[in-house]
């Protein structure tokens, strides 16, 4: 698929961008699920002309909005970013996006799982980055934890250095193209909830609700889709070491096509701020493209 | 100026220097890269105090091994040839500073 710009991210800042981009004519998609939104299931009563208001409502609202205006929601997750305009886009469903520009409205995510054990082994076998600890598993057990594309892709990943791979999904949102790579590749997985890591001086074993235990040298934790941070060095732009993404005025990165808004690039986390942004965000995009054309 | 180590002299750097801070990364692991920037600032800052240098874990799997470990950033801190402090994980200077204890 070619379009003009593809923002990353459908909570407020990202369906602000869409609005505005679509409407200045330019082609847009927007990855990312709604219901990932920070906003998703939360009450607003701080933005500006809004009484309380349940999140998901104003969410919906506004993406119909940004779809009556020309935007395609496409549902699926960012795995893979590279090139530098035109952007190419690895989606969890297989597909390919190619765009002149790109908006990383990712937002923050969480990133812990918040268990017993999860803090006290960081760094003895516990990691939240199999991509880059992979190689120190070489022979050993792994098991990976989390629910969406990150989860399936290092499990499918794991399973060419660990000697045995575990993927715990207990709520599965990665798409089946990628389940299925990381079962094909050999991954095992189990459908319950993790509720404790343990060991002793380092991880030995993690415990599921439903009683099973596993065997492990490593739990990777790997919640969500790939994240901002990853994404942001996959286009050449250097995030903060909180993963913020610095951005100016413009809601420019500093590498060309490049835009960034809401959450993702700091303080304040408030829905006011990323419609801001995310207003700015998807007219510079969309200036940016007019002006290669 | 951040030194290069590897196999061969790892050790010596260690011996040599009363305070020493190493950032363990590799080329591929993105919070390593974001590190990178704040520990070149480090040695800047840190210059005549304490000695910093990189190594890389992918091409030095031997020294990982030895100081077990398993995630990567992690920095090692020695004090006077032994190692005081294991830091894991991306974090600003400033957590890097006051964990280095320098006032």
């Amino acid at each position: 698929m070619d379009i003009d710009i593809l923002v990353i991210g459908s909570g407020p800042a990202g369906v602000q961008a869409a609005i505005h981009a679509s409407r200045k004519k330019a082609a847009v998609a927007v990855a990312g699920k709604p219901s990932s939104s920070a906003m998703y299931g939360t009450g607003i009563e701080n933005y500006f002309g809004t009484g309380p208001r349940r999140g998901e409502d104003i969410l919906s609202e506004g993406i119909r909005q940004a779809e009556a205006a020309g935007a395609v929601f496409l549902g699926s997750n960012v795995i893979s970013a590279s090139g530098t305009g035109p952007f190419v886009f690895g989606m969890d469903d297989g597909s390919e996006i190619r765009a002149l520009s790109v908006i990383i409205a990712t937002g923050i995510s969480r990133r812990k799982l918040g268990i017993p054990g999860e803090k006290e082994f960081f760094g003895k076998g516990v990691s939240y980055c199999a991509v880059c600890d992979c190689n120190f598993y070489k022979g050993k057990r792994a098991v990976v934890v989390g629910n969406d594309s990150e989860a399936a892709v290092s499990a499918a990943l794991m399973t060419s250095y660990a000697a045995e791979t575990h993927w715990v999904t207990w709520n599965t949102e990665a798409s089946d193209h990628l389940v299925r790579r990381a079962r094909d590749a050999g991954a095992v997985m189990h459908g319950s909830k993790p509720v404790a890591i343990e060991g002793a001086g380092k991880t030995e074993s993690i415990v599921l609700e439903d009683g099973t235990r596993i065997i492990t040298d490593g739990v990777f934790i790997e919640l969500g889709a790939r994240s901002s941070a990853d994404i942001a060095m996959d286009l050449g732009v250097m995030p903060q070491t909180d993963d913020s993404i610095k951005v100016d005025g413009n809601c420019f990165t500093g590498v060309a096509g490049v835009f960034a808004c809401g959450d993702v690039t700091g303080k304040p986390w408030q829905v006011a701020k990323a419609v801001g942004q995310g207003c700015t965000a998807g007219m510079s995009a969309a200036d940016y493209v007019r002006g290669l054309k | 100026m951040v030194t290069e180590l590897n196999e061969s002299n790892f050790d010596s750097f260690v011996e040599s220097n009363s305070f020493v801070l190493i950032d363990c990364w590799a080329p591929w692991c993105g919070p390593c890269r974001r590190m990178g920037p704040v520990i070149e600032e480090l040695a800047s800052d840190l210059a005549g105090k304490v000695a910093v240098a990189k190594l890389n874990t992918d091409e030095n799997q031997g020294i990982a091994i030895r100081f077990q470990i398993n995630a990567i950033p992690t920095l090692l801190v020695f004090k006077d040839k032994v190692l005081v402090d294991t830091l894991v994980g991306l974090r600003p200077k400033e957590d890097i500073i006051s964990a280095l204890g320098i006032q």
